[in-house]
């Protein structure tokens, strides 16, 4: 038995080592050397002159951009998010399944499909004014606010399930208890069931604020183009060759990554919140 | 005297300011010592007659789904008490408790505590705590910190009172109002530190509660109840998790714990073994409803129905006839019997506990039979024996082979009658 799924292992390790170990090893090599489709490995030779990529004034806004909105995603994603996990959680309905499943349902579409409706119902004439004779939106496509509205639609799923999970996994015998010992429904939320459902939070951050982050299509779509994050100059980088260029900022993005990942472990030690 | 000790503790810090309260309290608290509460409970105890009733539950009723759970229930508890609810699981004994601790709403009927009716007061509004059942500490918090809960988020206002340290109204500046917050924080400390001691936890505070044993949970669940002074303590299971030696050590523990305390326990247990050895009384319940109230003795001595008489204990009951006054026939024979008025000639049945038998020789017995089985239980041997057709247990100090002759008799104070159930339902 054992041997066997080590051997129906392999696929996968072939996979995760060809597809991923190699070419992580390749991009954070080519961000440091002069390595590009005209440049053989002969003439291989160590530079970070590229890094100046860094000060330069387009990619510290992409940066703050990304970073911003990121932030204000995953801030607006948690309010939002934390009512509807606790909604759920609190239902009286024994198959919560169904409803989870509304709440990753807008996920079967596709996500470029999803973010182009989104910019026809925030455009002057939309779907939404043809069929009802008034719309909800008026004309926001372009601003920051669409871009805003377009991510958190999207992330908040990956908000709302953590949390969920975590809350779930609180005893109601604690809740009890804290009425119990004098406290009122109210301090007992804040007092029991927030600290507890605090690592759910900390993982639906993180599921949401690095996609957002390093995301490029719906700042793009939405935006018309006018707000770019560092997802959208990688992207440009790439496109016209400039592959040192592209893979540091990729680099950078992935300590990001990296950082995130410490520090959910430091929260959520098994991933508990992930199951 | 554990008010002074603490007290005592706290002149060592070197707060001036406090310093000058705490023998302001000292003062307070001496005054109040003479109704120490382990001595008011002694004089309490002396004059049993005069006890206080403490919670009145009057017809109490709970339905689920068209089911009662609790079947017009009557109860009438004691100040300084230890009642325990006694009954298989199902039998309304912990839907009673959680009614009696405010997390359920009864359907029906009044649940009256200190004489005021507490049916809609939630929770955190009586003057009752809980040891639950998996103890539900709090997993985010350290020993000293799930002690502390309690006291810790109540306002000032209630702390000072719970203390018996009340602000001065003269000077309420922002310092000395800082100064008395300082106060009561220090008090709630050294209140979580004795609560700690009080169940043998000192050394534990900053433990976390995943890094401590069943047992040692379980009196980190007690502290945290006892530490807020409640005056009902109810205690749910609380040692079914444990193993036995360590169940019986804490049987122990509580029931000194509570004499000590003065608190009144209501106690919900299947094991009749640990209803036994700590109750004052027990309340045997059935299907929501009570069947007998009373001391163990009585409940073990004199049940009132077959059901009382199976769940207490092992027993033998026997169909029988009340012949005339003192005089009782079953198996065959005629009994002396004590205490008992029927009606002469009614049918009734007969308990007498396996221990109550007594063995004699053949032919001064009164019934006699053979052994069929023999079980060595360290001080006494559990015997079965056949006599006819009907098999009954003894037990007793002597050792006796299979398939030995045994006679056996009962004195008449050993005997229990009852009446035969009308319904003539078998349990």
């Amino acid at each position: 038995m054992g041997k066997s799924f080590k051997i129906l292992a392999i696929p996968y390790q072939v996979w995760l080592s060809v597809l991923v170990f190699i070419p992580l090893v390749a991009m954070v090599v080519i961000s440091v050397t002069n390595l590009n489709s005209t440049v053989t490995l002969s003439e291989l030779q160590f530079t970070m002159e590229h890094w100046v990529l860094l000060t330069q004034r387009p990619t510290l806004i992409a940066f703050r951009n990304s970073l911003i909105y990121a932030g204000s995603t995953t801030l607006i994603s948690f309010v939002l998010g934390y009512f509807v996990a606790y909604q759920i959680f609190r239902l009286r309905i024994k198959n919560k399944f169904i409803v989870l499943t509304i709440v990753i349902l807008p996920m079967w579409s596709n996500l470029i499909l999803r973010t182009e409706a989104l910019l026809n119902i925030f455009s002057e004439n939309n779907i939404l004014k043809s069929i009802m004779g008034f719309s909800l939106f008026g004309n926001i496509a372009g601003t920051p606010t669409a871009v805003l509205i377009g991510l958190v639609f999207t992330y908040m799923p990956f908000m709302i399930l953590p949390i969920y999970t975590a809350l779930e996994k609180i005893d109601y015998a604690l809740e009890e208890a804290a009425l119990d010992l004098g406290l009122t429904p109210m301090q007992s939320f804040w007092k029991v069931v927030f600290p507890l459902s605090f690592r759910g939070v900390v993982t639906g951050s993180i599921l949401v604020f690095l996609p957002t982050m390093a995301g490029f299509a719906i700042p793009k779509i939405l935006s018309k183009g006018r707000i770019i994050f560092i997802g959208n100059i990688i992207d440009t980088k790439f496109i016209y060759t400039n592959y040192n260029s592209g893979a540091l900022l990729a680099v950078i993005l992935l300590i990001f990554i990296l950082g995130s990942i410490l520090l959910m472990t430091r929260f959520d030690k098994e991933g508990e919140t992930l199951l | 005297m554990r008010i002074i000790g603490r007290l005592c503790d706290l002149s060592f810090c070197d707060l001036h300011n406090i310093q000058k309260k705490v023998n302001k309290t000292l003062e307070i608290v001496k005054k109040k010592s003479i109704i120490n509460p382990c001595e008011t409970n002694k004089k309490q105890r002396r004059t049993k007659m005069d006890k206080k009733a403490l919670i009145e539950l009057i017809d109490v009723t709970k339905t689920y789904d068209g089911e009662n759970v609790v079947d017009h229930l009557n109860l009438t508890i004691y100040e300084n008490e230890f009642v325990t609810l006694l009954g298989p699981s199902g039998c309304g004994k912990t839907t009673t408790l959680r009614m009696i601790g405010g997390f359920v709403q009864p359907d029906e009927g009044k649940i009256i505590i200190n004489g005021k009716v507490f049916n809609d007061l939630p929770p955190y509004a009586r003057p009752i705590h809980t040891v639950f059942q998996r103890y539900a500490l709090f997993p985010h918090l350290s020993v000293f910190e799930n002690v502390a809960f309690g006291l810790r988020n109540r306002t000032y206002d209630y702390l000072s009172h719970f203390f018996g340290v009340l602000e001065e109204k003269s000077d309420s500046s922002k310092k000395s109002k800082r100064d008395h917050h300082k106060l009561l924080n220090t008090m709630i400390d050294s209140a979580v530190r004795d609560a700690l001691a009080l169940v043998k936890l000192k050394g534990f505070e900053n433990r976390k509660v995943d890094q401590i044993s069943g047992g040692q949970q379980q009196r980190v669940a007690l502290a945290r109840a006892l530490v807020n002074k409640p005056q009902i303590l109810l205690l749910d299971e609380p040692l079914a998790a444990l193993d036995l030696k360590l169940r019986q050590n804490m049987q122990y523990e509580l029931k000194e714990m509570q004499r000590k305390l003065g608190i009144t326990f209501i106690f919900v247990t299947h094991d009749q073994e640990e209803a036994m050895t700590m109750s004052d009384r027990i309340v045997v319940m059935k299907d929501g409803v009570i069947q007998q109230l009373g001391t163990p003795k009585s409940v073990y001595n004199e049940p009132v129905n077959r059901y009382v008489a199976n769940f207490i204990g092992e027993t033998n009951i026997f169909p029988g006839t009340y012949i005339k006054k003192d005089l009782v026939h079953f198996m065959g024979a005629d009994f002396k019997c004590t205490g008992y008025t029927f009606e002469d000639g009614e049918q009734v049945e007969v308990v007498i506990r396996p221990e109550d038998f007594d063995v004699v020789d053949l032919e001064k017995a009164k019934l006699q039979g053979i052994v069929t089985f023999s079980l060595f239980k360290g001080v006494h041997n559990e015997l079965d024996v056949k006599i006819g057709d009907v098999s009954i247990m003894v037990n007793t100090y002597e050792t006796y082979e299979v398939g030995e002759p045994i006679g056996l008799t009962v004195d008449p104070y050993e005997i229990h009658i009852m009446k035969v159930e009308s319904d003539g339902e078998v349990v």
